[in-house]
């Protein structure tokens, strides 16, 4: 675009092209109509017919586009637990008068009418599958104004959305703004921005949050992910989106968790085909057995089994996500936190130093974050292959090294509920383990010690109350926090 | 035609006055009147620098018209007054701008000194600030110290954090550290007229005073990246009493251990 304004400004011949170079760059720069969910490597690994189907059995890449759409066109999966937006409502009282039309509508039970609407989609009855549009709406009392019936007509008892998507809709225009040149127009975590950043931007394909307040096997609750979009991760490039409005809030949380649910459908889906019908699995099978009848059985499981299958996913990703707003999800100490105080900090630091849950082994003894652990070399759990940099690597293949814990950054937050969920629970997808079998009131001697870390008087100070000879003297000198 | 470039340049001494005429009316200057003390100091420099360079404007305009004139209306035949290399003309065209520069230089200085020059500050802001603000690539993050401590540069057991708000009284002075923790920012409130650079390694004071409740936009003024445009934040100015109401409920949640929470909403 700079060239094409700085040859604007020379001679008049040359002017008209510069114009014409930058009205060019505007209009094939700026549009996102071509945008489209990118397609995981897992399933690029699976056979072309296992991605594209055969015959009428839809394959991988189809399903997807089935169930959720693309980006212009979302589809909606009524089966998942993810709030769509408008309401579904019965037609009570329909006047046609012209191309006009009356409509009284009633919401449905467990439905609210939305503030504003702008077209209704016919569910059932004779015109169903049309879409009329709203010229007024009221939804206080649901009554509504529809144009462009064109003859389509509808009938006392027919159910209709109304504004139906809205939420998803505009959740989907505000990711697109604000999140996708990080995490990516399907939620892969890999943006155009995203290779420049330490940590990388969260892949959400794998349904896995790392900063929740839900137990180690649940999944991320809605208000974990408002906390995040509220406050960012201090310490890392996910910034604070605080000045955003509640509802453009809430819109892009239910937008995020539709993504992470179609990544999910889409790893479980590939993960039931690969063992069988990857390139890989394909080529080996082949030393004994004929293409032909690969694809054949292939043909069989699309036609026969996925269909059970493609159920059983959506049945456990309605499970799994409903329960993880629920309460039984919620991490709720059994008791308040024990007062901060050098006696429970040192309780605190033998316990991180125990042998039992040895959080110096990642932490390192003073909690540098330079434990023995950050010097070994793994393999990647799933290839066997060995990675290229010492130290542990998160479920996104990514290096995770554990925190120093003196910067005084905490990245899920500075709250002792926040660092007692860190504990309890772990932090998901990364390498640092839940301690959910830990007494709680252990748990908040481990967090005062952590809170304290930052302010002492050099690395490692706080003693450990196990040397009775040094704990008085301890507690006497100047205590390193408060 | 040698009249139409006299009357050319008649005409945009012409605009230029009745746009400063009709413009305060129109609210075509700022983006509101200035809301803090030193912000009616600033836009007084600004009309008085507006002033001087419309006076000049509007002079050498119709100067350069009535030459232009006259050149066009004299007699064909007559001959022309060279005027390059006088001394006297030079000397005057050096001195008078120079007198005017000078005039306006020396004016500022007290405002700039009430700005920047610490001595200066208010004596109740002096050794007061009431938060860090530490700007990151791409947000503000805020810390006040702990109720009824003050301010520390380095981060103490207790300070309050948040990010991208920041509650200061209204209607009394008011000091903020600024800082940043990577590169070059600036911290901007169009409508108090503050301006700062914020500078890697220093922490720079930067004081107001509020004349309104309200919310004020924040922004970063400096390039800073690629995310530049997220840098956007809140200043909500409120009684004081309200500002320590704010960080009691701040300090509150951020002691919350999700035991007395549950609690209280099993109350209600
Ligand atoms: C500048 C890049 C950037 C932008 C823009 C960005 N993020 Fe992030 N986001 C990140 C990074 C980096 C992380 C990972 C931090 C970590 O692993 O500790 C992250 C993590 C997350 C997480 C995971 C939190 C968790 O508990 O695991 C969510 C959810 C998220 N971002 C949502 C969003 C949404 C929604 C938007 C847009 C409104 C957005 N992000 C914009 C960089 C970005
Ligand atoms: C197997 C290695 C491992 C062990 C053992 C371990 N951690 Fe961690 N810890 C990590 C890693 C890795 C991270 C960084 C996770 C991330 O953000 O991706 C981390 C992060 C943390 C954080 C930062 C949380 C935040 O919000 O920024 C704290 C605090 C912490 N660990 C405390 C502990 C304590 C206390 C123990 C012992 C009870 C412990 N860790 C045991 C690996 C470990
Ligand atoms: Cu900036």
């Amino acid at each position: 675009m700079r060239l094409g304004l700085a040859i604007m400004l020379h001679t008049a011949v040359l002017k008209r092209a510069g114009i014409a170079a930058f009205l060019a760059i505007v209009v094939t720069g700026c549009s996102d109509n071509n945008a489209s969910f990118s397609i995981s490597e897992k399933t690029r690994s699976l056979i072309p017919e296992a991605q594209a189907g055969i015959a009428e059995s839809p394959g991988v890449v189809a399903l997807l586009d089935q169930k959720f759409g693309t980006p212009q066109t979302l589809k909606a999966w009524m089966k998942l637990p993810v709030q769509w937006g408008g309401a579904a409502a019965k037609v009570e009282v329909f006047a046609a008068d012209g191309g006009e039309a009356k409509v009284k509508f009633t919401a449905e039970e467990g439905q609210t009418f939305p503030e504003k609407a702008g077209f209704v989609n016919v569910v059932t009855g004779a015109g169903a599958g049309k879409t009329f549009s709203v010229s007024s709406w009221d939804a206080a009392t649901g009554e509504a104004v529809l144009t462009g019936l064109d003859g389509g007509s509808l009938a006392a008892g027919d159910i209709c959305s109304i504004d139906g998507g809205s939420t998803i809709q505009s959740g989907r225009v505000l990711y697109m703004r604000h999140c996708s040149h990080c995490h990516g127009t399907a939620g892969d975590g890999n943006g155009p921005t995203a290779q420049y950043l330490y940590p990388r931007p969260r892949d959400y394909r794998h349904g896995v949050f790392k900063f929740t307040s839900t137990n180690d096997m649940s999944k991320v609750s809605r208000d974990d992910l408002l906390r995040v979009l509220r406050y960012g991760i201090p310490g890392t490039y996910m910034p604070s989106f605080l000045l955003m409005k509640d509802d453009e809030l809430t819109a892009i949380v239910e937008y995020v968790r539709f993504l992470s649910m179609r990544g999910e459908f889409e790893r479980k889906l590939v993960n039931e085909l690969a063992s069988d019908f990857s390139e890989d699995a394909v080529e080996s099978r082949l030393k004994d057995e004929q293409r032909s009848d690969i694809v054949g059985e292939l043909a069989k499981f699309l036609a026969e089994d996925l269909p059970g299958v493609v159920d059983g996913i959506g049945a456990e990703l309605e499970e799994t996500w409903v329960a993880a707003d629920t309460e039984d999800a919620r991490i709720i100490p059994s008791v308040p936190r024990v007062p901060d105080s050098d006696e429970s900090r040192r309780r605190g630091r033998e316990l991180y130093l125990s042998k039992t849950l040895n959080c110096a082994d990642c932490h390192g003894i003073d909690g540098a974050g330079n434990g023995p652990q950050t010097m070994i070399y793994e393999k990647n759990p799933v290839t066997s292959v060995p990675y290229n940099e010492p130290g542990l690597h998160d479920v996104w293949d990514n290096l995770n090294q554990p925190r120093n814990l003196h910067t005084g950054i905490f990245r899920g937050g500075r709250r002792p509920i926040d660092l007692f969920c860190r504990i309890h629970a772990g932090i998901k997808g990364s390498r640092m383990p839940s301690f959910k079998n830990t007494p709680h009131e252990d748990i908040w001697h481990i967090v005062n010690y952590v809170l304290s870390i930052p302010f002492e008087s050099e690395p490692g100070a706080t003693g450990v109350a196990a040397a009775p000879a040094a704990a008085p003297d301890a507690a006497a000198a100047p205590a390193a926090g408060e | 035609m040698k009249k139409f470039w006299a009357l050319f340049f008649w005409f945009w001494p012409l605009v230029a006055l009745y746009l400063c005429v009709i413009a305060p009316g129109r609210n075509w200057w700022f983006p509101s009147k200035p809301l803090s003390t030193l912000g009616h100091q600033i836009d007084g420099l600004f009309y008085l620098i507006l002033i001087i360079v419309t006076v000049t404007f509007v002079g050498t305009e119709f100067a350069l018209g009535y030459a232009l004139w006259k050149g066009a209306t004299k007699n064909p035949s007559s001959r022309a007054w060279f005027s390059h290399g006088s001394h006297k003309l030079e000397i005057v065209w050096t001195i008078v701008p120079a007198f005017v520069l000078v005039f306006i230089s020396l004016t500022q200085l007290d405002v700039l000194a009430d700005i920047r020059v610490l001595s200066r500050f208010p004596d109740s802001v002096k050794e007061a600030p009431v938060a860090e603000v530490m700007a990151r690539q791409f947000e503000w993050r805020i810390r006040y110290p702990k109720p009824g401590t003050d301010l520390m540069t380095s981060p103490q057991p207790g300070d309050l954090y948040y990010v991208n708000e920041v509650h200061v009284p209204a209607a009394v002075p008011t000091m903020i550290n600024l800082r940043t923790q990577d590169v070059q920012h600036a911290f901007f409130v169009p409508r108090l007229r503050v301006k700062q650079d914020a500078v890697p390694g220093l922490v720079i004071p930067v004081w107001f005073e509020i004349e309104e409740a309200g919310d004020y936009e924040l922004l970063c003024a400096e390039l800073c990246g690629w995310g530049h445009y997220k840098m956007k934040a809140r200043i909500v100015a409120e009684s004081p009493e309200g500002v320590s109401a704010y960080l009691t409920r701040l300090e509150r949640e951020q002691n919350e251990d999700g035991v007395q929470e549950a609690e209280t909403a099993s109350v209600e």
